[in-house]
């Protein structure tokens, strides 16, 4: 396998890392419902079931950017949530975003996250939002600023 | 803009500014202990300050305020550009050029000529019944520590750490050079300052296209999703680029370099008139 790259550009300037391409695809049911995941980084796929249909659309899509300069470990979750976003930052090692609207969700994932944290905290937490936001319940169990609990 | 004011962020980590964005979304970290988000296409902006962030009026002035108009301003009408801004007798003057060409002590320099200043790194443009306007937000002077060699009275300011790492002095114009400050002005030329080991500044000038490429580069990339604000900004490169411009190449202090730009400017004039 290929060592993991990153690709940066700074022509133009992309400081807020909008354009790392994330050409590995997949998707997967959850709990009936079609996921897409898009990735720069083959170990952020989820281990979730695939889904062999692949004309069908998606019900939400997450692009998880496996981010180089986003050191550090996971920290207890802050969320700024409204009707529309949902927006969750664990430290610099892991920030996301929901769009309820687009149904589309997109994280920042730090190198220090290993295999182990990335499967067992951070899917189920993702897969938690997803299922919130397929509900229609977009703050579901989140309160809109919470510092305190993960309520994962 | 929503802003929520939460004193258990005092206990937050402390880290750098730290930003991340997709899309129309752009979120992250601003000390001490803040959190921010950015939805660009419903043009909201929500934000977990700590105490010590909400009541340090330098934090909204030289960070919260600067940085929102940076990610938001172009979907509002205003876009942030990398150069500074003077004014002398109604005319704004911009100077722009690569980093760490010393745009910032040739700015420092100028007010100490009785230049007005508008903005020292970001100025934000906007258009006023298609009249071209550079808006400032009154913020200090960035100098770095070796630009004390250029003025001997920075030894008495301590330096700071700012947002990107860099130690660097904070300047009051006024208190520095009794120089005014102001808002707003209307540029009608570009300086693009080039460093040579030459002695001497020379004016040559400089082809639109030079000016709207190096802009367009120098500006963050938009996803397509903001093609309104990528319209927006491109006409207003366009703009800009069409004023009178002149590559400035110095080997001369921030000082003398400053002396030329005034002389060449009132030539400019008196041959113009």
């Amino acid at each position: 396998m290929q060592p993991l790259e990153f690709s940066h550009y700074s022509d133009p300037l992309d400081l807020l890392r909008r354009f790392i391409p994330t050409p590995m695809k997949a998707t997967y049911r959850l709990d009936g419902a079609r996921l897409g995941v898009e990735t720069n980084d083959c170990a952020l796929l989820p281990e979730l079931p695939l889904d062999a249909d692949i004309t069908a659309t998606c019900a939400l899509e997450w692009k998880l950017i496996r981010d180089a300069d986003s050191p550090g470990l996971l920290e207890p979750p802050m969320f700024l949530t409204s009707a529309t976003l949902t927006v969750v930052a664990m430290g610099t090692a892991c920030l996301l975003a929901l769009d309820h609207e687009t149904r589309k969700l997109f994280a920042f994932i730090g190198t220090d996250i290993d295999a182990l944290a990335f499967r067992e905290y951070l899917v189920p937490f993702l897969c938690r939002m997803t299922k919130d936001a397929l509900s229609g319940d977009p703050i579901g169990c989140f309160v809109s600023w919470n510092y305190d609990s993960a309520h994962v | 803009m929503e802003i929520i004011v939460d004193r258990r962020l005092e206990a937050a980590v402390e880290r750098p500014a730290y930003f991340r964005g997709n899309g129309h979304l752009v979120f992250g970290f601003l000390p001490p202990g803040s959190f921010i988000s950015y939805d660009l296409r419903r043009k909201y902006v929500r934000a977990v300050l700590s105490t010590k962030a909400a009541r340090d009026d330098s934090f909204w002035r030289s960070l919260l305020i600067p940085i929102t108009i940076g990610i938001l301003g172009t979907t509002v009408g205003v876009v942030p550009l990398h150069c500074a801004c003077l004014e002398q007798n109604g005319n704004g003057l911009l100077i722009s050029g690569d980093s760490g060409v010393g745009k910032s002590t040739l700015t420092a320099a100028l007010t100490q000529r009785g230049f007005a200043l508008i903005s020292d790194d970001w100025t934000y443009f906007s258009k006023e019944q298609s009249t071209l306007v550079a808006h400032g937000l009154l913020s200090p002077i960035k100098l770095l520590p070796d630009a004390v060699q250029f003025f001997r009275e920075l030894g008495e300011l301590t330096p700071t750490i700012f947002l990107n790492g860099e130690l660097a002095y904070e300047v009051d114009p006024a208190r520095f050079a009794g120089s005014t400050a102001k808002n707003t002005s209307r540029p009608s030329r570009i300086f693009f300052l080039e460093r040579t080991p030459h002695p001497g500044c020379h004016f040559v000038p400089c082809p639109s296209a030079s000016i709207r490429d190096f802009f367009e580069k120098s500006a963050e990339r938009l996803p397509d999703e903001l093609i309104d604000a990528k319209t927006l900004r491109t006409g207003l490169i366009g703009t800009l680029s069409a004023l009178p411009s002149w590559v400035l190449r110095s080997g001369e202090s921030p000082q003398r370099t400053s002396e030329a730009i005034d002389h060449f400017i009132l030539e400019n004039e008196y041959a113009t008139a």
